[in-house]
């Protein structure tokens, strides 16, 4: 019987993750590439974390026509999905720290996405996948606070210490 | 018409000239195609001022006994349909006291004309135009006088004249063949010495659509195009041509795009090729890099003219060995040719773009505005026969710059299934991935060079006849002027061999070096200042022999008693 | 040809890794393009990407598709020579500012005039990133930032979009590089537009730009459809911030070359060979 709702939701779900997991992987080989082995350590464990709940929106899914959307045609509150690491907002020599904070920023995105979502359906089931959801980002955000409370103090990263660019080509 | 006893004489030479839209060509490329049908031979160039449209032009014949065309030296008939500003001409058409002049009753013949002592025959052109027909015309009535005096058929005119004049109204075709007959009514003084006819199955062509068609022989569908004189004609030529083929000829906006426009054709699988003249082949030298540093075939032909810079346009020159040699920044080896003569360009073009394909590098082909824009009578064109087709291959491991033993990698092409690439100018490793690797550049720039020197050319690198303790050296075009020259020398008991080279990149130093041996001295003739190719055997070829340059610029063609007289004074 | 199984993104990927600066909104049209080739399900083996110079221009090869890395200004004649060529591809022409708008503004006017079907993708940094911060013909008129030119370019900004229009070109969007999911369906519908459509992308550059992060509070997506008369559209490109985001102008237009009505001949080369034949 087909759920419409529940399959809408699911999709936004898998899209959701697997964008994350691809994000936090780009930007962890970037970080590599550019030597800030910290930052890439932290981005690919990100996308781990990611990949192992895309697995299991996966799972959850089997069995549901889930419709074809285009990465476009999906509706988000903001312009990227929740999750997802907006390119934008990197620098070579962030910090850990900084790191960290742009990761907790969009787990609270992402819980928020989900509490809406399972708000606002009329589908109890849908619902009730949304809100587990939305507890485990929850948790990951928690995870992610105490993690951050851990570091040691260090200075986010001086403008001063970036190296001058050269020319490649 | 009675038929006349004609003298034989190894060339005959006349000028037509004219001004105003006078219709000088036509009338001397009219005359050239009835004597080719009856199987005579000779070349046609043409002279020109400056103005677009009804400035003085010169048609230039030379009826010959064979197919080796230089340029007259010298005019047996000089037949000016009207005197305007004839001494632009002057450096061209040189007369004696054995040239004989016909011209109008009307007109003041120039001083420096009639200061040769020229026997000089004046019709009323003008009036008896006039009077035959009222759209008559001196040019028709001329090319009547001469199919007369050459012995040609007056309804074989009449034919060609026809032809050429299909597009336009009635009246003119008509005007045209009453004026040709007319003109079969009248006989020139003296008698008119023409060299032996041959066999009638003969082309009709200029250097240019012979090399435009050589191209697409070999396979050529794809042509982007910036007019540039002299080789315009080669791209009006060749876009036709695609048309009937299914190809395309995209007119670019300079030649900037214009090669890139063909590299591009090119790697997407399609035999590309563009003409241009000195100035844009500068333009596209970096991208011609490109070529050669992507492994991307394509077919440049330069049809030279006078230089440096912008130069003598409508003249021609063989000033841009240099450039097309070493004219690639770095060390970029690519394949550089110059067709021998108008025939030679079908050849020539064609094996250029075979070669291009097979050894996935640029060729340069030197044509120049002598070859390009004379027509000619010739025997049917020597065709490059298409290369053995090797087996088609597909890597299931697809490196698109393998290293292999002949330096020759698989070339795919989009759509190729598995072989997905990115052709870069970047240095690259045997992926194609870019790399500042010393290994990578080494190994990259040896396959380069290896593919060109390794692959075996055969004997089409040159053209050699003759034999004799002198040897007489030249590339392109200067060929026929120094085949002349030999002739010349041999009749002073001067036995010159001689090697004209079509292949001049990668220099065949070893076949060279076999064809030289037992000379003694070397005299290398070219028609630039800098004795360009000189230089360049000097710098490629440790030579036993003593060699000498004669190296004379344009506009004037190379003229083979001078080269003959020069050869004389240095070999002592 | 691949099998019509439809690939993610993440599948249009090559395996060579971007070394963009984090921050680099180029990282975005990577991302963007890859997304628009997975939603219209477009083969690898019949599209290619063809560039120029500059750090954008290293894209091709982070895509597993044919590609071509040509020289400097001319990526655009070597795009429309293989369509010409190759109707059959899909054929993707991108670069930068000063690779689009400096050494390659001829071919890019004469790219939207001459209106052959392809995309032209142009990533807008304001400045050339690769060569070490110099001032392009988009850089502000008072940008001090380079040594070159250290009292700012003193020269006005070209405004692409108007002249694009100006040039002929029947397609003209504007993305931000904040966006990369609006930038790949604006690429979507770039490639099925017949004709030369060409996606403006503001494309941050963190290194020598860094100020362009405030481009997120100005950038603004276009509400409504597109323009279609071309005036209104000059008076837009002409006036507007540079900033509005979305598809801006689209007319259609015969595409270059038409088709043919010529059929090909038989025997085409012999014909060819006997017009000399007297």
């Amino acid at each position: 019987m087909m759920n419409a709702q529940l399959a809408e939701f699911l999709a936004h779900s898998l899209e959701l993750e697997s964008e994350a997991h691809e994000r936090y992987s780009e930007l962890a080989e970037s970080m590599a590439a550019h030597h800030n082995q910290p930052v890439a350590e932290f981005f690919r464990r990100m996308a781990n974390e990611a990949s192992h709940h895309l697995a299991e929106v996966t799972e959850m899914a089997t069995g549901i026509a889930l419709p074809a959307l285009s990465a476009w045609e999906f509706s988000w509150p903001e312009a990227e999905p929740p999750e997802t690491v907006s390119y934008e907002v990197l620098h070579y020599r962030m910090s850990l720290r900084q790191a960290m904070e742009l990761a907790l920023v969009n787990e609270r995105a992402a819980e928020s996405f989900y509490r809406e979502a399972g708000k606002a359906s009329k589908d109890p089931e849908t619902a009730r996948v949304a809100a587990q959801f939305a507890a485990e980002e929850l948790g990951h955000a928690a995870e992610l606070e105490r993690l951050m409370a851990a570091l040691p103090d260090s200075p986010d990263h001086q403008r001063e210490e970036d190296d001058d660019p050269h020319m490649p080509e | 018409m009675a038929a006349m006893t004609l003298m034989t004489a190894t060339s005959f030479s006349i000028a037509i000239t004219g001004a105003g839209g006078a219709g000088v060509i036509s009338c001397g490329d009219l005359l050239l195609q009835a004597w080719a049908r009856q199987g005579g031979r000779g070349l046609l160039r043409k002279a020109y001022g400056p103005q677009i449209r009804g400035g003085e032009s010169a048609a230039l014949l030379k009826l010959t006994a064979d197919e080796c065309y230089t340029a007259a030296s010298h005019y047996d008939l000089v037949v000016a349909l009207d005197w305007g500003n004839f001494t632009r001409f002057e450096d061209e058409i040189s007369l004696g006291p054995e040239t004989r002049v016909v011209c109008d009753t009307v007109g003041e013949i120039p001083p420096s004309v009639l200061s040769q002592g020229p026997a000089v025959q004046q019709l009323g052109l003008a009036e008896m135009a006039a009077d035959t027909h009222p759209d008559g015309r001196v040019n028709m009535l001329v090319l009547g006088i001469l199919g007369r005096s050459l012995g040609l058929p007056a309804a074989s005119l009449v034919e060609l004249a026809a032809e050429k004049l299909a597009a336009k109204p009635v009246a003119y075709r008509d005007a045209a063949t009453c004026c040709i007959e007319r003109g079969y009514t009248i006989a020139l003084d003296a008698q008119v010495s023409v060299p032996p006819l041959g066999s009638p199955q003969v082309c009709y062509m200029s250097g240019n659509q012979a090399a435009g068609l050589g191209a697409l022989e070999a396979g050529i569908r794809f042509v982007a195009a910036y007019p540039i004189t002299p080789a315009s004609d080669v791209l009006e030529w060749m876009a036709a041509g695609l048309e009937q083929l299914g190809g395309q000829l995209l007119q670019a906006e300079d030649e900037l795009a214009a090669i890139n426009m063909t590299i591009g054709a090119a790697y997407g699988g399609v035999p590309a090729f563009t003409a241009t003249s000195g100035p844009g082949l500068a333009l596209m030298t970096e991208s011609i890099g490109l070529a050669v540093a992507s492994e991307t075939p394509v077919t440049i032909l330069n049809v030279m003219r006078g230089g440096p810079s912008t130069g003598i346009p409508t003249k021609s020159e063989q000033s841009d060995l240099n450039i097309a040699l070493f004219g690639l920044h770095g060390d970029a080896p690519h394949l550089v040719l110059a067709p021998l003569d108008i025939a030679d360009c079908v050849f020539t073009t064609g094996w250029a773009v075979n070669l291009a394909q097979q050894l996935q590098t640029a060729a340069i082909v030197l044509s120049d505005q002598f070859i390009g824009q004379s027509t000619a009578v010739v025997s049917e064109p020597r065709r490059c026969p298409p290369p053995a087709a090797g087996p088609a291959r597909k890597d299931n491991d697809y490196l698109r710059y393998r290293l292999t033993e002949s330096g020759v990698s698989t070339l795919a092409a989009p759509g190729d299934s598995g072989q997905r690439f990115t052709a870069d100018g970047l240095e690259h490793n045997e992926k194609g991935t870019p790399s500042a690797k010393a290994s990578d550049h080494q190994l990259q720039l040896d396959k380069r060079l290896h593919k060109l020197v390794s692959h075996d050319y055969g004997d089409d690198w040159g053209r050699r006849s003759g034999d004799g303790p002198i040897a007489l050296l030249s590339f392109g075009s200067s060929y026929a002027a120094v085949a002349e020259a030999a002739e010349i020398l041999a009749e002073s008991g001067v036995l010159a061999r001689t090697v004209a080279l079509r292949l001049l990149a990668p220099l065949q130093v070893e076949a060279l070096n076999e064809d030289l041996a037992g000379c003694e001295q070397l005299v290398v003739i070219e028609q630039n200042q800098g004795g360009q190719l000189y230089r360049y055997l000097r710098g490629q070829m440790d030579f036993q022999q003593q060699l000498y340059s004669y190296a004379v610029p344009g506009p004037v063609p190379l003229d083979a008693r001078q080269i003959a007289e020069h050869v004389m004074e240095v070999i002592g | 040809m691949t099998e019509a199984i439809k690939l993610k993104a993440k599948d249009y990927k090559s395996a060579v890794k971007p070394i963009w600066c984090p921050g680099c909104g180029h990282f975005s049209v990577l991302n963007a393009i890859t997304k628009a080739m997975a939603g219209l399900g477009i083969d690898k083996d019949d599209t290619v990407l063809v560039s120029g110079i500059g750090c954008s221009s290293r894209l091709p090869a982070y895509v597993d598709s044919y590609g071509f890395h040509g020289v400097h200004g001319r990526g655009l004649a070597i795009a429309q020579g293989l369509k010409v060529a190759r109707p059959d591809l899909t054929v993707i022409a991108l670069g930068g500012d000063g690779d689009g708008f400096s050494i390659g503004g001829n071919h890019f006017m004469h790219a939207c005039r001459r209106n052959v079907n392809m995309t032209y993708i142009a990533m807008d940094n304001e400045v050339y990133g690769m060569t070490k911060g110099q001032a392009s013909p988009t850089t502000p008129i008072d940008w001090d930032h380079s040594k070159l030119t250290p009292h700012g370019p003193g020269v006005r900004a070209f405004k692409p979009a108007a002249l694009a229009l100006a040039a002929g070109a029947p397609w003209i969007a504007r993305g931000y590089s904040g966006n990369p999911n609006q930038i790949a369906r604006l690429i979507a519908e770039a490639i099925a537009f017949p004709g030369f459509s060409f996606v403006h992308v503001l494309s941050q550059c963190i290194t020598f730009c860094p100020e362009q992060t405030d481009w997120k509070g100005v950038v603004n997506e276009r509400e409504g459809p597109a323009l279609v008369d071309a005036d209104e559209a000059a008076a837009l490109f002409l006036h507007e911030d540079g900033f509005q985001t979305g598809l801006l102008f689209a007319q259609q237009r015969p595409t270059w070359p038409p088709a043919t009505a010529e059929p090909v001949v038989e025997d085409a080369l012999d014909h060819l060979a006997a017009t000399f034949r007297v």
